[in-house]
């Protein structure tokens, strides 16, 4: 019946559409490093034949700008994976009083948006506030920058340790290697190139932050772009500022790649975990280090706009429900966009190549550019498609389009990482037997990598759709008529310093974010190769 | 594992769409007899709200708006261009109105009755723009904490008796390079320069926050006086938080130079766009922005002046008392901000 089976089929060859095969990737790629890229080359060549503003000290201006970018990454991005880690490393392999609460309770801060945390920091712990100690300046905004962010290292560390193979662990405590040891010698090293794609996507919302930095007066490349742009009336200065940020984004990427070669981590694990029973002090510290953890990042800024919301003339909150849906509109329509736009970077990129490299470079840049830069580069081409006649204003339609095109560009490299995560439980096993099988690569994408690496899927489609939720300058540049979102309203009243009707949106966004952002931690705590 | 997480997500992701479509917003259905005007606004109050409610309750004109910060909408009708949906474009600062017209954004009109209500200083001679309320760069102070003998003049920020004790948000803020590029003008980039240089000196902290958080610092003593626009503090006073309200009976106002050039005061104002489809409509609503109802709109919900006369103002208001005002022409505020921004970086004052 076999043997009757096997002639009943005629002999598989490839897919016919003739040279898609080799050539559909590299064409994929090359529209997706065209899609991440475009608007901003598009500000770019703008700013290239701009002409320059006067003003000799430009040097000057971007040595400030570049060094005061770096040392925020270095004081908020450094806290920010310390704390990440350190977090990841207790919640996932001890065992500690409240452990599985903070396994999702230390992920919240990423539901509030940098610059939310900064007003609500501003209130607390500004002059005048309930705190004795004030979180000010541009430590003030490192300060913000490690507790908003430090959850994209947890997440990605945590996942990590959670599908390292405990027969290492174990070997490693067979040869008498105590937590700590097994901690620096084994579990970090197996958890670098995790560890290291959360802190990139930390260190790059750093440098793109503008709201957090501009509130604590920090002098930061966006910043920058923004003082040489519009206060300076320099574009040209500001697109140097702009060009250094995209170009040391791409260059970090790059290193990072090289270094990782082609070394394989992360072996699956099949059974449970055994987590470290710390003793009693120890267990007590663990709680109470998360517990402040916590506190600090999510519950006492939620607890202030809490309480400034409730302070808000009633009615406020009624008021927000339309900023409330297209928020959810655009969150879910650009977040599918974008994903998209990931899924096509992820595999690019796992196909390796120069198309591959084109594209995971071009999504990292869009990353790691101020959004309003990316708008900026948006605006530019539909001036362009306008002038050849295609596209008319910015009404409707059309600047949701490019609305949803920016957020694409701008978090498909947030997408991609997941997804690209995801990708490696595809083994070169399977993806051999899908070969050998004749199955070609667009076939083999569709039937077999997609279905494995949906988990990785799921979780970028959670990242963008909080990341968009979260986003402020883009928005603000493109939307259309009477089309508020909660981000555009909550950037209203704080830029007026109306900050207790600031706080029902921001409240808003952080609800909204809550759940996808919890389901998103819930994913990744599963994520054993052996799981249910 | 995946199906359930993912459909269990998608539910929740989904349920939302179900209430979009009920809710979706259909403004060319209401949009019906007399047509809408398109409001491009770097200006963000629920005044303007209100006003504009007024305004299509009297008229039948529906106003669709676009806020944002001034210079972005700027960028954005530069790409725009003739395409531009833009009826009517307004600023919150008068550097606003001079870059908006340099870009040839704007439209002249004619119109008597704004040319009859705006005095001939607050408005383009062309017609291209108009001013519509006026706010005040004035001096607050730590009752009790110094002297206001001390602090009667801008330049005393700079004095060396004011050393350490001066708060100020950063030089990017647009009322700050409004006030530069007055005194840029006004008294030359040599001097304006030397006065940056020597406020930043006198600095307690670097620049941060907004202009309430300096007043914050300013009643908890972290310095003794900073440079705020005037409605902030009346805010304060009336907030439904009883700690700003605290915060605001421990601070005082000074308008400064009264005998000198007077207090830098800044306008918003608008004008028709270059491209409007929508001009008689355009012309109706700055027209309402110049009327008497819409003047006293200004300071009942945002405390700011009108610039139309007799208009009434608030009791608050009305406490500050008279002021002189420095009566430079609007336009130096935009052609010098460029420049005031340079200066100011040149002076540290970041």
């Amino acid at each position: 019946m076999a043997i009757e089976a096997l002639s009943a089929t005629p002999p598989r060859a490839p897919p016919t559409p003739l040279r898609l095969g080799v050539w559909g990737p590299q064409v994929l790629a090359a529209l997706a490093t065209f899609a991440c890229a475009a608007p901003a080359a598009a500000v770019m060549i703008q700013a290239l034949i701009a002409p320059r503003a006067g003003g000799g000290d430009a040097g000057r201006f971007w040595i400030d700008s570049v060094a005061g970018t770096l040392a925020l990454m270095i004081a908020g991005g450094g806290v920010a994976i310390a704390l990440g880690i350190a977090a990841a490393w207790l919640v996932a392999m001890c065992r500690f009083p409240g452990r599985p609460i903070f396994e999702w309770l230390l992920v919240l801060p990423l539901a509030l948006p940098v610059y939310v945390l900064a007003y609500a920091y501003g209130g607390i712990a500004g002059p005048g506030g309930p705190s004795p100690l004030r979180v000010a300046g541009p430590s003030g905004a490192a300060f913000v920058y490690a507790l908003g962010l430090y959850p994209y290292i947890y997440l990605a560390a945590r996942a990590a340790f959670v599908s390292q193979s405990a027969c290492v662990l174990e070997a490693a405590r067979t040869l008498g290697a105590r937590p700590w040891r097994a901690f620096w010698a084994v579990a970090l090293p197996a958890a670098r190139p995790a560890i290291v794609a959360g802190a990139a996507l930390a260190l790059m919302e750093i440098a793109a932050d503008y709201g957090a930095a501009s509130y604590y007066g920090a002098t930061t490349i966006t910043t920058g772009v923004f003082r040489a742009w519009f206060s300076r009336g320099d574009p040209a200065l500001a697109m140097q500022l702009a060009a250094t940020l995209l170009i040391a984004a791409a260059l970090a990427l790059a290193a990072e790649r090289r270094a990782r070669g082609r070394a394989a981590y992360g072996a699956a694990r099949w059974r449970a975990l055994p987590r470290y029973r710390l003793p009693l002090l120890a267990a007590l510290g663990a709680a109470l280090s998360c517990g402040l953890l916590a506190a600090l990042g999510a519950i006492l800024p939620l607890a202030w706009l809490a309480r400034s919301a409730l302070l808000a003339p009633p009615g406020a909150i009624a008021a927000l429900a339309p900023a409330l849906s297209h928020s959810l509109m655009l969150a879910i329509g650009g977040g599918g966009a974008t994903l998209l736009l990931s899924a096509i970077v992820a595999l690019a990129a796992r196909a390796g190549g120069r198309a591959g490299q084109a594209a995971l470079l071009a999504a990292a840049s869009g990353y790691a550019a101020p959004g309003a830069v990316i708008a900026l580069g948006a605006l530019a081409i539909a001036a362009s498609l306008r002038g050849l006649g295609l596209i008319g204003g910015l009404t409707g339609a059309v600047a949701i389009a490019a609305l949803i095109w920016t957020y694409a560009a701008r978090f498909a490299a947030a997408g991609a990482q997941p997804i690209e995560a995801g990708l490696t439980r595809i083994t070169p096993a399977i993806s051999g037997a899908a070969k050998t099988l004749g199955a070609g690569a667009f076939r083999r994408a569709l039937a077999v990598e997609l279905p494995l690496a949906a988990p990785g899927a799921f979780a970028a489609a959670l990242i963008v759709f909080v990341e968009i939720l979260k986003e402020l300058p883009a928005t603000l540049i493109l939307r259309p008529f009477d089309f508020d979102t909660l981000a555009v309203k909550a950037n209203e009243y704080a830029s007026d310093d109306r900050l207790i009707q600031a706080a029902a949106p921001s409240l808003l966004i952080a609800l909204v974010g809550v759940l996808p952002i919890v389901l998103l931690s819930r994913g990744l705590s599963r994520a054993r190769a052996g799981g249910p | 594992m995946i199906p359930k997480t993912v459909l269990r997500a998608a539910m929740a992701l989904l349920a939302p769409l179900a209430l979009l479509a009920c809710n979706a917003p259909t403004p060319s259905v209401k949009a019906a007899a007399k047509g809408v005007v398109n409001v491009y606004s770097g200006r963000h109050y629920d005044a303007d709200e209100a006003i504009y409610r007024d305004f299509t309750a009297k008229t039948g004109i529906e106003v669709r708006q676009l806020q944002a910060p001034g210079d972005e909408l700027i960028e954005r009708m530069k790409a725009e261009g003739a395409a531009s949906p833009a009826d009517v474009a307004i600023t919150a600062d008068a550097g606003g109105l001079w870059r908006l017209q340099q870009a040839g954004l704007l439209q002249p009109i004619r119109s008597a009755v704004l040319e009859a209500a705006i005095p001939a200083r607050l408005r383009d001679p062309g017609g291209a723009w108009f001013a519509f309320s006026k706010r005040s760069r004035v001096i607050v102070y730590q009752k009790g904490g110094v002297d206001p003998a001390l602090i009667q003049t801008y330049d005393s920020l700079a004095a060396p008796a004011l050393k350490g004790k001066v708060c100020a948000r950063s030089s990017t803020n647009v009322y700050n390079l409004s006030l530069m590029a007055a005194r840029i003008a006004r008294y030359g980039p040599e001097k304006a320069l030397a006065w940056a240089k020597g406020v930043a000196h006198n600095f307690a902290r670097d620049p941060q926050g907004a202009d309430i958080d300096q007043i914050r610092a300013v009643a908890a003593g972290e310095c003794k006086a900073a440079l705020v626009n005037h409605y902030y503090l009346i805010r304060m006073a009336a907030s439904p938080d009883p700690s700003d309200r605290a915060t605001a009976a421990k601070v005082g106002l000074i308008f400064p130079d009264q005998n000198g050039a007077g207090a830098h005061v800044n306008y918003s104002g608008g004008g028709v766009a270059a491209h409007a489809q929508n001009k008689a409509n355009a012309i109706a609503l700055l027209e309402y922005l110049a009327s008497p109802e819409a003047q006293a709109l200004f300071p009942k919900l945002n405390e700011e002046f009108p610039v139309v006369a007799g208009v009434p103002l608030t009791p608050q208001l009305q406490a500050l008392g008279q002021f002189k005002e420095d009566d430079l022409p609007l336009a130096a505020m935009g052609e010098h901000q460029p420049q005031a921004q340079a200066l100011f970086d040149r002076a540290g004052w970041r």
